[in-house]
Protein backbone atom coordinates (compact mmCIF):
# COMPACT_ATOMS: atom_id res chain seq x y z
CA UNK A 1 0.00 0.00 0.00
CA UNK A 2 2.88 2.44 0.98
CA UNK A 3 4.52 2.01 -2.63
CA UNK A 4 1.35 1.96 -4.37
CA UNK A 5 1.02 5.40 -2.48
CA UNK A 6 4.81 6.61 -3.24
CA UNK A 7 4.73 10.17 -4.72
CA UNK A 8 6.03 9.55 -8.06
CA UNK A 9 2.45 7.10 -8.63
CA UNK A 10 -0.22 10.06 -7.07
CA UNK A 11 1.52 12.21 -9.34
CA UNK A 12 1.24 9.93 -12.25
CA UNK A 13 -2.63 9.11 -11.61
CA UNK A 14 -3.02 12.94 -10.61
CA UNK A 15 -2.26 13.53 -14.57
CA UNK A 16 -4.00 10.44 -15.99
CA UNK A 17 -7.18 12.07 -13.90
CA UNK A 18 -6.79 15.40 -14.73
CA UNK A 19 -6.15 13.96 -19.05
CA UNK A 20 -9.71 13.00 -18.81
CA UNK A 21 -11.11 15.53 -17.39
CA UNK A 22 -12.58 17.16 -20.93
CA UNK A 23 -14.22 14.48 -21.84
CA UNK A 24 -16.06 13.43 -18.91
CA UNK A 25 -17.01 17.23 -17.71
CA UNK A 26 -18.62 20.06 -18.37
CA UNK A 27 -17.06 23.89 -19.50
CA UNK A 28 -16.99 24.88 -16.41
CA UNK A 29 -14.90 21.91 -14.45
CA UNK A 30 -12.72 22.21 -17.32
CA UNK A 31 -12.07 25.33 -16.77
CA UNK A 32 -11.06 25.03 -12.78
CA UNK A 33 -9.27 21.70 -13.86
CA UNK A 34 -7.05 24.13 -16.28
CA UNK A 35 -6.62 26.26 -13.15
CA UNK A 36 -5.56 23.46 -11.23
CA UNK A 37 -2.79 22.85 -13.66
CA UNK A 38 -1.53 26.84 -14.00
CA UNK A 39 -1.21 26.72 -10.28
CA UNK A 40 0.73 23.70 -10.35
CA UNK A 41 2.85 25.63 -12.40
CA UNK A 42 3.38 28.12 -10.68
CA UNK A 43 3.64 26.88 -6.98
CA UNK A 44 6.68 24.67 -8.33
CA UNK A 45 8.18 27.18 -9.87
CA UNK A 46 8.34 29.25 -6.65
CA UNK A 47 8.78 26.64 -4.72
CA UNK A 48 12.22 26.50 -6.66
CA UNK A 49 12.66 29.92 -5.92
CA UNK A 50 12.29 29.81 -2.07
CA UNK A 51 11.38 26.97 -1.17
CA UNK A 52 14.64 25.14 -2.84
CA UNK A 53 17.25 27.94 -3.12
CA UNK A 54 16.20 29.86 -0.44
CA UNK A 55 15.52 33.23 -1.85
CA UNK A 56 12.33 35.36 -0.13
CA UNK A 57 10.97 36.75 -3.43
CA UNK A 58 7.94 38.43 -3.75
CA UNK A 59 7.87 39.12 -7.50
CA UNK A 60 5.78 35.89 -8.60
CA UNK A 61 2.19 37.01 -9.49
CA UNK A 62 4.61 39.88 -11.70
CA UNK A 63 6.10 37.43 -13.56
CA UNK A 64 3.27 35.73 -13.92
CA UNK A 65 1.57 38.89 -15.27
CA UNK A 66 4.87 39.47 -17.63
CA UNK A 67 4.53 36.04 -18.79
CA UNK A 68 0.38 36.56 -19.67
CA UNK A 69 1.48 40.83 -20.97
CA UNK A 70 4.17 38.99 -23.08
CA UNK A 71 1.76 36.32 -24.97
CA UNK A 72 -1.16 38.63 -25.24
CA UNK A 73 0.69 41.68 -26.63
CA UNK A 74 2.66 39.95 -29.25
CA UNK A 75 -0.38 38.20 -30.41
CA UNK A 76 -2.14 41.24 -30.24
CA UNK A 77 0.26 44.19 -31.33
CA UNK A 78 2.26 42.39 -34.10
CA UNK A 79 -0.26 39.34 -35.15
CA UNK A 80 2.59 36.97 -33.68
CA UNK A 81 0.86 33.60 -33.65
CA UNK A 82 0.38 31.96 -30.62
CA UNK A 83 2.78 28.74 -30.49
CA UNK A 84 5.13 31.29 -31.06
CA UNK A 85 3.82 34.07 -28.52
CA UNK A 86 4.13 31.13 -25.71
CA UNK A 87 7.45 30.50 -25.35
CA UNK A 88 7.63 34.10 -26.33
CA UNK A 89 6.07 35.39 -23.32
CA UNK A 90 7.45 32.53 -20.83
CA UNK A 91 11.04 33.69 -21.71
CA UNK A 92 10.25 37.73 -21.24
CA UNK A 93 9.21 36.48 -17.89
CA UNK A 94 12.28 34.60 -17.86
CA UNK A 95 14.33 37.39 -18.69
CA UNK A 96 12.90 39.86 -15.89
CA UNK A 97 13.44 37.02 -13.72
CA UNK A 98 16.72 36.81 -13.95
CA UNK A 99 17.38 40.54 -13.43
CA UNK A 100 15.67 39.89 -9.85
CA UNK A 101 18.64 37.88 -8.94
CA UNK A 102 20.67 40.88 -9.44
CA UNK A 103 19.16 42.56 -5.60
CA UNK A 104 19.64 39.18 -4.60
CA UNK A 105 23.09 38.85 -4.25
CA UNK A 106 23.30 41.56 -2.18
CA UNK A 107 20.26 41.29 -0.40
CA UNK A 108 18.62 38.55 1.77
CA UNK A 109 15.77 38.17 3.97
CA UNK A 110 12.96 40.79 4.24
CA UNK A 111 15.27 43.41 2.42
CA UNK A 112 15.12 40.87 -1.11
CA UNK A 113 11.06 40.50 -0.39
CA UNK A 114 10.93 44.34 -0.07
CA UNK A 115 12.96 45.48 -3.14
CA UNK A 116 10.78 42.10 -5.66
CA UNK A 117 7.42 43.32 -3.66
CA UNK A 118 8.94 47.19 -5.30
CA UNK A 119 9.34 45.44 -8.51
CA UNK A 120 6.11 43.49 -8.91
CA UNK A 121 4.08 46.91 -7.63
CA UNK A 122 5.98 48.81 -10.34
CA UNK A 123 5.00 46.23 -13.33
CA UNK A 124 1.48 46.18 -12.05
CA UNK A 125 1.69 49.99 -12.65
CA UNK A 126 3.17 49.78 -16.04
CA UNK A 127 0.34 47.88 -16.77
CA UNK A 128 -2.58 49.78 -15.67
CA UNK A 129 -0.59 52.99 -17.07
CA UNK A 130 1.11 52.76 -19.87
CA UNK A 131 -2.09 52.73 -22.28
CA UNK A 132 -0.55 52.95 -25.73
CA UNK A 133 1.46 49.65 -25.50
CA UNK A 134 -0.85 48.07 -22.68
CA UNK A 135 -4.18 48.71 -23.12
CA UNK A 136 -4.67 50.38 -19.49
CA UNK A 137 -6.21 49.35 -16.43
CA UNK A 138 -8.95 48.20 -18.73
CA UNK A 139 -7.00 45.22 -20.07
CA UNK A 140 -7.40 43.42 -23.54
CA UNK A 141 -8.79 40.36 -24.96
CA UNK A 142 -6.15 38.65 -27.27
CA UNK A 143 -6.89 37.42 -30.64
CA UNK A 144 -8.46 34.02 -30.57
CA UNK A 145 -6.27 30.99 -30.63
CA UNK A 146 -7.08 28.16 -33.92
CA UNK A 147 -5.94 24.89 -33.18
CA UNK A 148 -6.83 23.87 -36.63
CA UNK A 149 -6.22 21.56 -38.12
CA UNK A 150 -6.46 19.91 -34.63
CA UNK A 151 -10.39 19.50 -34.18
CA UNK A 152 -10.26 21.59 -30.72
CA UNK A 153 -12.09 24.16 -29.62
CA UNK A 154 -9.99 26.96 -28.08
CA UNK A 155 -11.06 25.64 -24.30
CA UNK A 156 -9.82 22.22 -24.45
CA UNK A 157 -6.96 23.03 -26.70
CA UNK A 158 -5.44 25.33 -24.05
CA UNK A 159 -6.50 22.69 -21.63
CA UNK A 160 -3.94 20.19 -23.65
CA UNK A 161 -1.30 22.84 -23.66
CA UNK A 162 -1.89 23.21 -20.19
CA UNK A 163 -1.58 19.64 -19.38
CA UNK A 164 1.09 19.39 -21.36
CA UNK A 165 2.92 22.34 -19.87
CA UNK A 166 2.61 20.79 -16.48
CA UNK A 167 3.57 17.50 -17.09
CA UNK A 168 7.04 18.62 -18.68
CA UNK A 169 7.64 21.11 -16.05
CA UNK A 170 6.83 19.27 -12.88
CA UNK A 171 9.33 16.33 -14.49
CA UNK A 172 11.62 18.66 -15.62
CA UNK A 173 11.66 20.18 -11.74
CA UNK A 174 11.26 16.53 -9.81
CA UNK A 175 14.77 15.68 -11.62
CA UNK A 176 16.72 18.81 -11.68
CA UNK A 177 15.91 18.80 -8.00
CA UNK A 178 17.40 15.44 -7.57
CA UNK A 179 20.53 16.00 -9.39
CA UNK A 180 23.57 18.73 -8.10
CA UNK A 181 21.68 21.44 -9.29
CA UNK A 182 18.91 20.81 -6.53
CA UNK A 183 21.95 19.78 -4.05
CA UNK A 184 23.71 23.58 -4.85
CA UNK A 185 19.81 25.28 -4.61
CA UNK A 186 19.38 23.51 -0.73
CA UNK A 187 23.39 24.05 0.24
CA UNK A 188 22.83 27.85 -0.60
CA UNK A 189 19.43 27.86 1.00
CA UNK A 190 20.84 25.59 4.43
CA UNK A 191 24.27 28.02 4.51
CA UNK A 192 25.28 30.74 1.67
CA UNK A 193 29.16 30.80 3.01
CA UNK A 194 29.33 26.89 3.75
CA UNK A 195 28.03 26.45 0.26
CA UNK A 196 30.54 29.00 -1.36
CA UNK A 197 33.08 27.27 0.95
CA UNK A 198 32.25 24.20 -1.35
CA UNK A 199 32.93 25.77 -4.69
CA UNK A 200 29.13 26.59 -5.49
CA UNK A 201 28.79 30.05 -7.10
CA UNK A 202 26.43 32.36 -5.95
CA UNK A 203 25.71 34.59 -8.54
CA UNK A 204 25.70 31.26 -10.88
CA UNK A 205 22.69 29.34 -9.18
CA UNK A 206 20.62 32.76 -7.74
CA UNK A 207 20.64 33.69 -11.34
CA UNK A 208 19.58 30.57 -12.13
CA UNK A 209 16.49 29.49 -9.77
CA UNK A 210 15.30 33.05 -10.57
CA UNK A 211 15.47 32.27 -14.31
CA UNK A 212 13.79 29.18 -13.24
CA UNK A 213 11.15 30.65 -11.30
CA UNK A 214 10.48 33.25 -13.94
CA UNK A 215 10.07 30.80 -16.64
CA UNK A 216 7.37 28.82 -14.85
CA UNK A 217 6.01 31.77 -13.63
CA UNK A 218 5.79 32.95 -17.18
CA UNK A 219 4.35 30.07 -18.87
CA UNK A 220 1.62 29.93 -16.49
CA UNK A 221 1.22 33.89 -17.55
CA UNK A 222 1.11 32.77 -21.06
CA UNK A 223 -1.47 30.24 -21.02
CA UNK A 224 -3.50 31.86 -18.97
CA UNK A 225 -4.40 34.36 -21.38
CA UNK A 226 -5.10 31.92 -23.51
CA UNK A 227 -7.43 30.15 -21.07
CA UNK A 228 -9.30 33.28 -19.94
CA UNK A 229 -9.13 34.75 -23.53
CA UNK A 230 -8.40 38.15 -21.53
CA UNK A 231 -5.60 40.31 -19.90
CA UNK A 232 -6.13 42.96 -17.37
CA UNK A 233 -3.96 43.78 -14.73
CA UNK A 234 -5.86 43.09 -11.76
CA UNK A 235 -5.20 39.57 -11.95
CA UNK A 236 -1.70 40.16 -11.05
CA UNK A 237 -1.47 41.96 -7.91
CA UNK A 238 -0.29 41.25 -4.24
CA UNK A 239 -3.35 39.34 -3.57
CA UNK A 240 -2.01 36.81 -6.54
CA UNK A 241 1.02 36.86 -4.83
CA UNK A 242 -0.32 35.40 -1.62
CA UNK A 243 -2.31 32.54 -3.44
CA UNK A 244 1.31 31.37 -5.03
CA UNK A 245 3.45 31.72 -1.52
CA UNK A 246 -0.02 30.02 -0.30
CA UNK A 247 0.00 26.90 -2.56
CA UNK A 248 3.42 26.93 -1.93
CA UNK A 249 3.29 26.81 1.88
CA UNK A 250 0.20 24.59 2.66
CA UNK A 251 1.81 22.43 0.11
CA UNK A 252 5.10 22.20 1.69
CA UNK A 253 8.44 23.97 1.25
CA UNK A 254 11.08 22.46 -0.90
CA UNK A 255 8.60 19.88 -2.00
CA UNK A 256 7.87 19.05 -5.84
CA UNK A 257 4.98 17.01 -4.34
CA UNK A 258 3.30 19.84 -1.82
CA UNK A 259 3.48 22.53 -4.59
CA UNK A 260 1.53 19.58 -6.61
CA UNK A 261 -1.12 19.64 -3.40
CA UNK A 262 -0.87 22.92 -2.52
CA UNK A 263 -1.95 24.24 -6.10
CA UNK A 264 -4.96 21.27 -6.04
CA UNK A 265 -6.20 22.64 -2.13
CA UNK A 266 -5.42 25.90 -3.16
CA UNK A 267 -8.19 25.86 -6.09
CA UNK A 268 -10.44 24.16 -4.85
CA UNK A 269 -10.54 26.27 -2.07
CA UNK A 270 -11.02 29.36 -4.05
CA UNK A 271 -13.94 27.84 -5.94
CA UNK A 272 -15.47 26.86 -2.49
CA UNK A 273 -15.22 30.59 -1.33
CA UNK A 274 -15.81 32.37 -4.74
CA UNK A 275 -19.05 33.80 -3.00
CA UNK A 276 -17.47 35.53 0.12
CA UNK A 277 -14.73 37.22 -2.48
CA UNK A 278 -14.69 40.13 0.10
CA UNK A 279 -13.72 37.77 2.54
CA UNK A 280 -10.86 35.82 0.37
CA UNK A 281 -7.83 38.13 1.33
CA UNK A 282 -8.64 37.54 5.04
CA UNK A 283 -9.23 33.88 4.32
CA UNK A 284 -5.68 33.04 2.74
CA UNK A 285 -4.11 35.18 4.84
CA UNK A 286 -5.25 33.28 8.06
CA UNK A 287 -4.99 29.84 6.37
CA UNK A 288 -1.23 31.01 5.77
CA UNK A 289 -0.58 31.78 9.20
CA UNK A 290 -1.87 28.97 10.35
CA UNK A 291 0.46 26.49 8.17
CA UNK A 292 3.53 28.73 9.44
CA UNK A 293 1.97 28.66 12.79
CA UNK A 294 1.04 25.40 13.25
CA UNK A 295 2.33 22.83 10.07
CA UNK A 296 5.19 24.76 8.76
CA UNK A 297 6.59 22.49 6.65
CA UNK A 298 2.99 21.53 4.91
CA UNK A 299 0.96 19.07 4.40
CA UNK A 300 3.50 17.33 2.11
CA UNK A 301 5.30 16.87 5.83
CA UNK A 302 2.09 15.16 7.26
CA UNK A 303 1.92 12.45 4.02
CA UNK A 304 5.84 11.77 4.67
CA UNK A 305 5.54 10.69 8.17
CA UNK A 306 2.35 8.69 7.73
CA UNK A 307 2.72 6.91 4.18
CA UNK A 308 6.59 7.12 4.66
CA UNK A 309 7.03 9.27 1.81
CA UNK A 310 10.94 9.83 0.67
CA UNK A 311 10.92 12.83 -1.47
CA UNK A 312 14.61 13.53 -2.18
CA UNK A 313 16.58 16.50 -0.25
CA UNK A 314 13.49 17.58 1.75
CA UNK A 315 14.80 15.87 4.93
CA UNK A 316 15.07 19.06 6.86
CA UNK A 317 14.58 17.35 10.50
CA UNK A 318 12.18 19.22 12.82
CA UNK A 319 12.40 19.80 16.58
CA UNK A 320 10.62 16.25 16.92
CA UNK A 321 13.77 15.05 15.46
CA UNK A 322 16.14 14.86 18.30
CA UNK A 323 20.05 14.44 17.80
CA UNK A 324 21.19 10.83 19.27
CA UNK A 325 22.71 11.23 22.33
CA UNK A 326 26.05 9.74 22.77
CA UNK A 327 27.68 7.49 23.22
CA UNK A 328 28.08 7.12 19.66
CA UNK A 329 30.68 4.90 17.45
CA UNK A 330 33.57 6.28 17.25
CA UNK A 331 34.31 9.39 15.40
CA UNK A 332 37.54 7.81 13.66
CA UNK A 333 38.72 4.89 13.09
CA UNK A 334 42.08 3.18 13.62
CA UNK A 335 44.47 3.29 10.98
CA UNK A 336 44.09 -0.38 8.93
CA UNK A 337 47.85 -1.28 10.41
CA UNK B 1 61.62 25.99 -0.38
CA UNK B 2 58.00 26.04 -2.04
CA UNK B 3 55.41 27.00 0.06
CA UNK B 4 51.98 25.29 -0.96
CA UNK B 5 50.15 28.04 0.93
CA UNK B 6 52.07 31.72 1.12
CA UNK B 7 50.13 34.58 2.68
CA UNK B 8 52.39 37.74 1.79
CA UNK B 9 52.33 40.99 4.14
CA UNK B 10 48.24 40.92 4.32
CA UNK B 11 46.59 43.94 5.96
CA UNK B 12 42.70 44.18 6.72
CA UNK B 13 41.37 46.98 8.69
CA UNK B 14 37.32 47.31 8.88
CA UNK B 15 35.98 50.72 9.81
CA UNK B 16 40.14 52.09 10.63
CA UNK B 17 40.52 49.11 13.02
CA UNK B 18 43.34 47.07 11.68
CA UNK B 19 42.19 43.58 11.75
CA UNK B 20 45.21 41.87 10.50
CA UNK B 21 48.69 44.28 10.11
CA UNK B 22 51.67 42.69 7.73
CA UNK B 23 50.83 39.13 8.64
CA UNK B 24 53.30 37.03 6.62
CA UNK B 25 52.96 32.78 7.03
CA UNK B 26 54.20 30.23 4.81
CA UNK B 27 52.93 26.67 5.22
CA UNK B 28 54.47 24.05 3.77
CA UNK B 29 52.92 21.23 1.68
CA UNK B 30 51.91 18.32 4.49
CA UNK B 31 52.34 20.57 7.30
CA UNK B 32 49.91 20.82 9.82
CA UNK B 33 50.26 24.84 11.20
CA UNK B 34 47.67 25.78 14.24
CA UNK B 35 47.05 29.22 14.60
CA UNK B 36 46.49 30.92 17.82
CA UNK B 37 45.86 34.08 19.90
CA UNK B 38 43.59 35.72 22.32
CA UNK B 39 40.19 37.13 21.28
CA UNK B 40 40.04 39.46 18.61
CA UNK B 41 43.52 38.95 17.58
CA UNK B 42 42.40 38.08 14.07
CA UNK B 43 42.48 34.33 13.17
CA UNK B 44 39.06 33.73 11.81
CA UNK B 45 40.09 36.85 9.71
CA UNK B 46 42.87 35.37 8.82
CA UNK B 47 41.06 31.96 7.02
CA UNK B 48 38.48 34.43 5.88
CA UNK B 49 40.91 36.68 3.98
CA UNK B 50 42.93 33.36 2.65
CA UNK B 51 39.66 32.06 1.54
CA UNK B 52 38.05 34.85 -0.39
CA UNK B 53 35.29 35.76 1.84
CA UNK B 54 37.19 39.24 2.70
CA UNK B 55 39.24 40.92 0.99
CA UNK B 56 42.86 42.28 2.12
CA UNK B 57 43.49 45.89 2.07
CA UNK B 58 47.34 45.22 1.49
CA UNK B 59 49.03 42.13 0.77
CA UNK B 60 48.88 38.74 -1.42
CA UNK B 61 47.93 35.38 -1.17
CA UNK B 62 49.28 32.27 -3.12
CA UNK B 63 48.13 28.80 -3.67
CA UNK B 64 50.16 26.10 -4.53
CA UNK B 65 51.99 29.32 -6.63
CA UNK B 66 48.72 30.99 -8.07
CA UNK B 67 47.61 34.14 -6.71
CA UNK B 68 44.07 34.06 -5.45
CA UNK B 69 43.85 37.09 -3.80
CA UNK B 70 40.73 38.86 -5.27
CA UNK B 71 38.72 35.77 -6.54
CA UNK B 72 35.41 34.59 -5.11
CA UNK B 73 35.17 32.17 -2.76
CA UNK B 74 33.91 29.58 -4.86
CA UNK B 75 37.14 30.24 -7.39
CA UNK B 76 39.20 29.97 -4.54
CA UNK B 77 37.86 26.11 -3.58
CA UNK B 78 37.91 25.58 -7.06
CA UNK B 79 41.49 25.92 -7.16
CA UNK B 80 41.97 23.45 -3.87
CA UNK B 81 41.33 25.12 -0.75
CA UNK B 82 38.54 23.84 1.68
CA UNK B 83 37.57 25.07 4.67
CA UNK B 84 35.39 24.18 8.04
CA UNK B 85 33.46 27.29 10.00
CA UNK B 86 33.19 27.29 13.86
CA UNK B 87 29.93 27.00 13.89
CA UNK B 88 28.36 23.58 12.13
CA UNK B 89 27.41 24.67 8.41
CA UNK B 90 25.90 20.73 7.58
CA UNK B 91 22.92 21.42 5.93
CA UNK B 92 20.19 20.50 7.59
CA UNK B 93 17.81 19.82 4.68
CA UNK B 94 20.14 17.06 3.08
CA UNK B 95 20.88 13.99 4.13
CA UNK B 96 24.68 13.11 5.71
CA UNK B 97 25.06 11.72 2.30
CA UNK B 98 24.16 14.76 -0.33
CA UNK B 99 25.94 16.97 2.23
CA UNK B 100 28.73 14.76 1.03
CA UNK B 101 27.46 14.84 -2.40
CA UNK B 102 27.49 18.27 -2.30
CA UNK B 103 31.28 18.40 -1.31
CA UNK B 104 32.12 17.15 -4.94
CA UNK B 105 30.11 19.83 -6.61
CA UNK B 106 33.59 20.70 -7.91
CA UNK B 107 34.25 17.64 -9.23
CA UNK B 108 30.98 17.40 -11.40
CA UNK B 109 29.71 18.43 -14.22
CA UNK B 110 25.94 17.68 -15.39
CA UNK B 111 24.24 20.79 -16.08
CA UNK B 112 20.70 21.63 -15.60
CA UNK B 113 19.29 19.82 -18.84
CA UNK B 114 21.71 16.47 -18.50
CA UNK B 115 20.48 16.48 -15.04
CA UNK B 116 16.54 16.96 -15.94
CA UNK B 117 16.67 14.47 -18.58
CA UNK B 118 18.76 12.35 -16.33
CA UNK B 119 21.13 11.38 -19.25
CA UNK B 120 23.34 8.25 -18.91
CA UNK B 121 26.56 10.56 -18.39
CA UNK B 122 24.81 12.17 -15.56
CA UNK B 123 23.51 9.16 -13.87
CA UNK B 124 27.02 7.64 -14.27
CA UNK B 125 28.32 10.46 -12.56
CA UNK B 126 25.46 10.35 -9.92
CA UNK B 127 26.96 6.84 -9.09
CA UNK B 128 30.45 7.85 -8.92
CA UNK B 129 29.84 10.55 -6.92
CA UNK B 130 27.70 8.24 -4.15
CA UNK B 131 30.64 5.51 -4.65
CA UNK B 132 33.02 8.60 -3.44
CA UNK B 133 31.10 10.36 -1.02
CA UNK B 134 30.40 6.45 0.69
CA UNK B 135 34.14 5.84 0.43
CA UNK B 136 34.53 9.10 2.44
CA UNK B 137 32.01 8.47 5.28
CA UNK B 138 34.07 5.38 5.86
CA UNK B 139 37.01 7.18 6.32
CA UNK B 140 35.52 8.89 9.41
CA UNK B 141 33.69 5.74 10.31
CA UNK B 142 30.14 7.15 9.41
CA UNK B 143 29.10 5.04 6.63
CA UNK B 144 26.06 4.26 8.81
CA UNK B 145 25.06 7.70 8.88
CA UNK B 146 24.57 7.86 5.50
CA UNK B 147 20.82 8.45 4.90
CA UNK B 148 20.10 10.50 8.42
CA UNK B 149 19.25 14.27 7.73
CA UNK B 150 22.24 16.58 8.32
CA UNK B 151 20.81 18.09 11.84
CA UNK B 152 20.14 14.98 12.85
CA UNK B 153 23.58 13.94 14.48
CA UNK B 154 25.23 15.36 17.79
CA UNK B 155 27.21 18.49 17.20
CA UNK B 156 30.26 16.71 17.75
CA UNK B 157 29.56 14.42 14.99
CA UNK B 158 28.05 16.89 12.36
CA UNK B 159 32.02 18.40 13.09
CA UNK B 160 33.65 15.34 11.82
CA UNK B 161 31.29 15.11 8.89
CA UNK B 162 32.06 18.62 7.62
CA UNK B 163 35.35 17.96 8.04
CA UNK B 164 35.13 14.56 5.79
CA UNK B 165 33.29 17.32 3.35
CA UNK B 166 35.98 20.00 3.48
CA UNK B 167 38.14 16.88 2.08
CA UNK B 168 35.90 15.19 -0.13
CA UNK B 169 37.08 16.88 -3.12
CA UNK B 170 41.39 16.11 -2.28
CA UNK B 171 41.70 19.91 -1.64
CA UNK B 172 45.56 20.96 -1.06
CA UNK B 173 45.19 22.75 1.27
CA UNK B 174 42.31 22.91 4.11
CA UNK B 175 41.43 25.07 6.83
CA UNK B 176 39.71 25.02 10.42
CA UNK B 177 38.52 27.02 12.33
CA UNK B 178 38.18 25.63 15.76
CA UNK B 179 37.43 22.12 15.26
CA UNK B 180 36.97 20.85 18.58
CA UNK B 181 35.07 24.04 20.10
CA UNK B 182 32.54 22.36 22.06
CA UNK B 183 33.57 18.37 22.18
CA UNK B 184 34.04 16.16 25.01
CA UNK B 185 37.67 15.68 25.54
CA UNK B 186 37.36 11.67 24.62
CA UNK B 187 36.35 13.32 21.16
CA UNK B 188 39.21 15.73 20.85
CA UNK B 189 41.28 12.74 21.28
CA UNK B 190 39.96 11.58 18.44
CA UNK B 191 39.65 14.58 16.45
CA UNK B 192 43.99 14.18 17.12
CA UNK B 193 44.12 10.75 15.42
CA UNK B 194 41.51 12.39 12.91
CA UNK B 195 44.07 15.07 11.73
CA UNK B 196 47.50 13.09 11.90
CA UNK B 197 45.56 10.08 9.30
CA UNK B 198 44.36 12.88 6.98
CA UNK B 199 48.17 14.53 7.03
CA UNK B 200 49.63 10.49 6.55
CA UNK B 201 46.74 8.97 4.41
CA UNK B 202 45.71 11.86 2.53
CA UNK B 203 48.91 14.24 2.22
CA UNK B 204 46.09 17.02 3.23
CA UNK B 205 48.47 19.98 4.59
CA UNK B 206 46.13 22.08 7.29
CA UNK B 207 46.05 25.03 8.77
CA UNK B 208 43.87 25.43 11.92
CA UNK B 209 42.71 27.80 14.73
CA UNK B 210 42.51 25.97 18.09
CA UNK B 211 41.91 27.17 21.44
CA UNK B 212 42.05 23.95 22.92
CA UNK B 213 45.92 24.02 23.81
CA UNK B 214 46.69 20.78 24.63
CA UNK B 215 45.06 19.40 20.89
CA UNK B 216 46.73 21.99 19.08
CA UNK B 217 50.26 21.63 20.61
CA UNK B 218 49.83 17.83 19.89
CA UNK B 219 49.27 17.57 16.57
CA UNK B 220 50.73 21.25 15.32
CA UNK B 221 54.41 21.14 13.44
CA UNK B 222 54.37 24.32 13.60
CA UNK B 223 52.54 27.39 15.52
CA UNK B 224 51.68 30.73 14.31
CA UNK B 225 50.51 33.58 17.66
CA UNK B 226 48.40 36.59 16.62
CA UNK B 227 47.94 39.37 18.40
CA UNK B 228 45.58 42.17 17.92
CA UNK B 229 46.12 41.78 14.41
CA UNK B 230 49.72 40.83 14.27
CA UNK B 231 52.03 37.90 13.99
CA UNK B 232 54.08 37.66 17.21
CA UNK B 233 55.35 33.91 16.97
CA UNK B 234 56.12 31.29 14.30
CA UNK B 235 57.95 28.28 15.24
CA UNK B 236 57.39 24.82 17.22
CA UNK B 237 55.20 24.33 19.73
CA UNK B 238 57.34 23.94 22.06
CA UNK B 239 59.78 27.44 21.01
CA UNK B 240 56.17 29.10 21.13
CA UNK B 241 55.01 27.78 24.32
CA UNK B 242 58.32 29.22 26.26
CA UNK B 243 58.40 32.32 23.78
CA UNK B 244 57.72 36.00 26.39
CA UNK B 245 56.04 37.57 24.27
CA UNK B 246 53.22 34.87 23.32
CA UNK B 247 52.93 34.26 27.23
CA UNK B 248 52.58 38.20 27.79
CA UNK B 249 49.67 38.56 25.11
CA UNK B 250 47.92 35.51 26.95
CA UNK B 251 48.30 36.46 30.46
CA UNK B 252 49.34 39.86 30.72
CA UNK B 253 52.83 41.64 30.92
CA UNK B 254 53.46 40.87 34.75
CA UNK B 255 53.26 37.17 34.28
CA UNK B 256 56.47 36.87 33.45
CA UNK B 257 58.25 39.61 35.12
Amino acid sequence: MRRLLSPRNLIFALFVTLAVVPFLANKYYVFIANLVLLYMILAVGLNLLIGYAGQLAFANAAMFGIGAYGAGLLQAHFGVPYWLALPSGALIAMVSGTVMALPALRLSGIYLALVTLAFAQFTLWVMSHWDTVTFGAGGFSPPRIDFGPLPLTQPNGMYLLSWLAAAGLIWFAWNAMGSRIGRAFVAMRDGEIAAQALGIDLLRYKALAFALSGFYAGTAGALYGGVLGFVGPEGFDLLQMVLHKAAVVMGGLGSIMGSIIGAVILVVLLEVIREFKATMEIAFGGLLLAFVLFQPRGIVDLLRRKLGWDERLHYKAGPDQTAPSEPTPAATRKPAE
Amino acid sequence: MSAILSVQDVSVSFGGVDALADVSIDVEPGEIVGIIGPNGAGKTTLLNVICGMAQPNKGAIWLNGTLITGRKPSAVAGMGLGRTFQSSQLFPGMTVLENMMTGLHLASHAGLFQSAFRTSAMRREEARLRAKAEAALDFVGFRHFADRPGNALSFGQQRIVEIARALINEPKVVLLDEPAVGLSINRVAELDELLRRIRKEKGITLVMIEHVIRLVMAVSDRIVVLNSGRKIADGNPVSVRDDPLVIEAYLGAQAHA
